[in-house]
C-alpha cells in the first residue's frame, strides 16, 4: 500500500532532477558550453599533453602560426588529432562543435575529409585528418578573454572568446579537392560560397557588372596569412549602388563566413556587417560562368569597414575550381583586439 | 560524428586531385604599396612555383653551391629592386632596397617558400594631386603579379583612382594630399584659364578700390575741407 506512492515519488524526483539538469544544460550560454567542452577535453589529457595545448593569451607567435599550407611548410603548435586517443579526439571535436554553428562544423569536417583524400594520393605524409591541430590561448573562461585555434592544411580558425562575444577573424577556409562524391552525393565544402557569389553577379545589371568586374587578373589572395591588420584600397561595386534584393544576396553570401561561428556570436557580427553595408564593395575577376554543380574559377572580394572576404581559386596547372583558398578578416578586429584590448 | 563515419566509408573522388598541389608554373609576385606624404614603400612577396623553381633558384644561387649566402640573397633582392620602376607625377624615383628575406631552399623547391623584398623611395615636394606609376618587370615570362595599395594611414591622403594592366605588372594610382593645398599647389592645380580669371578679378578689385579712393578724395575737396590756415 505504501510502496506504490513511494515508487511514484521516487520516479517523479528522478524525472525532476533530469529536467533540472537538462534545463541547466540548455540554459547555459554558448560561452559556458564552450568552456565546459574545453574543460572536459583538458581533463582527458595528461600533463605533457596539457602543456602542449595551452599557450599564453598574448602569445603573438602562436596567434599568427596558421596558414593555408600543410604543416610540412608551416609548422603548427598545439595538439594534433593524430596524437590523441579516440576519446580525446572526440572531446576535441566537441570543443570545435560547441564553438561553431552546425553548418560551420559540417564545413570543417568536409574540408578535413578532402585533405584525407589528398593524403591517399600524396607521396609524403603531409596531409590528412590527423594533421589538424587544436590549441588554447589563455584560460578558458566565461568572463575573461581567451582564444581557441583549430586548423591545418586549408583551415585556420582563430576564435577569440570574450564573455558572450565570439570573434572568428582572421580565419582561412579552403578546400582541395573542393568537389568530391560520397555515396553518389556531391560534396562541395565551399559550394555555397561559389554559387551565391555567381548568383549575385548574375543579378547585377550591365552598369553594375561593369563596376563589379575588374579588368585585371587576380592570381591569389591579397590578404592571406601574414597580412594581419592591413586594409587595401577597395574596388568594385559599392553595396549602396545595389537594390534591396541584391543587398540581401550579398548579406547571404557574407553569412557563409560570418556564420561559421556559433549562432549567438554570428548574430551581432552580422548586425555589425549590415550596419556598414553601404560602404561594402563587391569585386570580381575572372570567368563569369560556371558549369552547373561546379565551383566558379573566378576570384572575388567583399570589403567593408569591418570586413574582408576573399575567394581565390588556385591556378596550379590543374582545375582551379577544385582548389580553393578563402580568407575572412576584420582588419579592425583581428584576434578580437577591440574586445580584448590585446 | 556520423557524417565523418559515412565519409570515411564511402569516399569516391570525382577527379583525381594533384597531390600536394601548389603553385606550379608561375612566379607569384605580390606587391603592397604604402603611401606617405614624403615616402613610398613597397613590400614584394615572391613565391616561385615548383616547375619554375630551378630557373628562379639559379638566379639567386649564382655560384650554384646549393646554398643561398647573405651576399647572394642581397644581390638577388637588389636585382628585383632594379626590375621595379616608380614614378611620381611622371618623374622617376630612386628605389632603395630596405630589407630582404628568403625561405629555406627545401620549402622554395616545393612551392611553399617565399622571398620578401622591401623597397622605398623618397617623394620630393608636395602637391594636392599626385600620380604614381609602378611597374614590375621581374621575370616577366613566368611572373604572376599582384599589386595593391594600402589605405593611407594619414587621413589627409586619399586614393582617388587605380588602374592596372591585365596581368597587374603595371599600376597607376592617383591620390590627393589635403595638407598640400598651399598657394603653389593651388597654382599648380589650376588651369591657365583659372589663373587668368584670378588675375583679372584681382585687377578689377584694385581698380575698383582706386576709383573709390579717388572719388572719396574729390568728395572731400568739394566739401572744402578746412585747411590749416582757415582755423580761427
Amino acid at each position: 500500500m505504501n510502496t506504490f506512492p513511494l515508487k511514484v515519488l521516487r520516479d517523479l524526483a528522478a524525472f525532476a532532477v533530469l529536467c533540472l539538469v537538462s534545463h541547466a544544460v540548455t540554459a547555459q550560454t554558448p560561452t559556458a558550453q564552450i568552456v565546459g567542452a574545453v574543460n572536459t577535453f583538458l581533463s582527458t589529457l595528461d600533463d605533457a599533453q596539457r602543456k602542449k595545448v595551452l599557450f599564453a593569451f598574448d602569445d603573438q607567435q602562436q596567434r599568427q602560426r596558421w596558414s593555408n599550407l600543410p604543416i610540412s611548410s608551416v609548422s603548427r603548435a598545439g595538439l594534433s588529432m593524430g596524437e590523441l586517443s579516440q576519446p580525446q579526439r572526440s572531446a576535441a571535436f566537441a570543443v570545435v562543435s560547441a564553438a561553431l554553428s552546425r553548418r560551420g562544423f559540417e564545413k570543417v569536417q568536409q574540408i578535413m575529409e578532402a585533405d584525407e583524400l589528398l593524403k591517399k594520393d600524396a607521396a609524403k605524409p603531409i596531409f590528412g585528418k590527423d594533421l589538424y591541430f587544436i590549441s588554447i590561448l589563455g584560460t578558458p573562461s566565461e568572463k575573461t578573454p581567451w582564444m581557441l585555434q583549430f586548423g591545418g592544411h586549408h583551415l585556420a580558425l582563430n576564435i577569440t572568446i570574450a564573455g558572450d562575444r565570439g570573434v572568428l577573424t582572421p580565419s582561412l577556409v579552403g578546400a582541395q579537392p573542393a568537389l568530391y562524391k560520397v555515396n553518389d552525393k556531391t560534396i562541395r565544402p565551399l559550394g555555397q560560397e561559389s554559387d551565391r557569389a555567381l548568383a549575385l553577379l548574375n543579378a547585377l545589371d550591365d552598369a553594375q557588372r561593369k563596376q563589379a568586374i575588374l579588368s585585371y587578373r587576380v592570381a591569389d589572395l591579397v590578404l592571406g596569412p601574414g597580412q594581419d591588420g592591413k586594409t587595401i584600397q577597395p574596388e568594385g561595386l559599392k553595396a549602396s549602388a545595389m537594390n534591396e534584393s541584391q543587398r540581401t544576396m550579398l548579406i547571404d553570401l557574407i553569412a557563409e563566413w560570418a556564420g561559421i561561428v556559433h549562432d549567438s556570436a554570428a548574430g551581432p557580427r552580422m548586425a555589425e556587417i549590415k550596419s556598414g553595408l553601404n560602404d561594402t564593395w563587391f569585386a570580381w575577376s575572372g570567368a563569369t560562368t560556371a558549369d552547373p554543380g561546379r565551383n566558379i574559377t573566378a576570384y572575388y572580394r567583399i570589403q567593408g569597414p569591418n570586413l574582408v572576404i576573399e575567394y581565390a581559386p588556385q591556378p596550379l596547372g590543374g582545375d582551379p575550381s577544385l582548389h580553393l583558398h578563402t580568407m575572412y578578416r576584420d582588419p579592425t578586429n583581428d584576434y578580437g583586439r577591440t574586445v580584448t584590448g590585446k | 560524428m556520423s557524417i565523418v563515419r559515412t565519409l570515411l566509408c564511402t569516399l569516391v573522388l570525382v577527379t583525381a586531385a594533384p597531390a600536394g598541389a601548389h603553385r606550379l608554373d608561375e612566379y607569384l609576385q605580390a606587391t603592397t604599396i604604402a603611401l606617405e606624404k614624403t615616402r613610398v614603400e613597397a613590400d614584394i612577396r615572391l613565391v616561385p612555383g615548383v616547375d619554375v623553381f630551378p630557373l628562379v633558384f639559379a638566379e639567386i644561387d649564382r655560384d650554384a653551391d646549393g646554398v643561398v649566402s647573405s651576399a647572394e640573397q642581397r644581390a638577388y633582392a637588389q636585382r628585383v629592386c632594379d626590375d621595379l620602376s616608380l614614378k611620381v607625377d611622371g618623374i622617376p624615383m630612386t628605389l632603395r632596397l630596405v630589407s630582404s628575406a628568403i625561405s629555406p631552399k627545401v620549402l622554395l623547391q616545393d612551392g611553399r617558400g617565399e622571398i620578401r623584398v622591401q623597397v622605398e623611395a623618397d617623394v620630393p615636394g608636395s602637391a594636392a594631386r599626385r600620380r604614381l606609376d609602378f611597374e614590375n618587370r621581374h621575370q616577366t615570362r613566368i611572373g604572376a603579379y599582384l599589386v595593391n595599395v594600402l589605405v593611407p594611414a594619414d587621413p589627409e591622403m586619399q586614393v582617388t583612382a587605380q588602374h592596372r594592366n591585365y596581368d597587374q605588372s603595371s599600376f597607376q594610382l592617383d591620390y590627393t594630399d589635403a595638407s598640400a593645398l598651399s598657394f603653389a599647389s593651388w597654382v599648380e592645380a589650376w588651369s591657365w584659364i583659372d589663373i587668368a580669371l584670378a588675375v583679372l578679378t584681382l585687377g578689377l578689385i584694385v581698380s575698383a578700390w582706386r576709383v573709390t579712393a579717388k572719388a572719396r578724395r574729390s568728395h572731400h575737396e568739394r566739401l572744402g575741407a578746412p585747411s590749416v590756415g582757415d582755423h580761427p
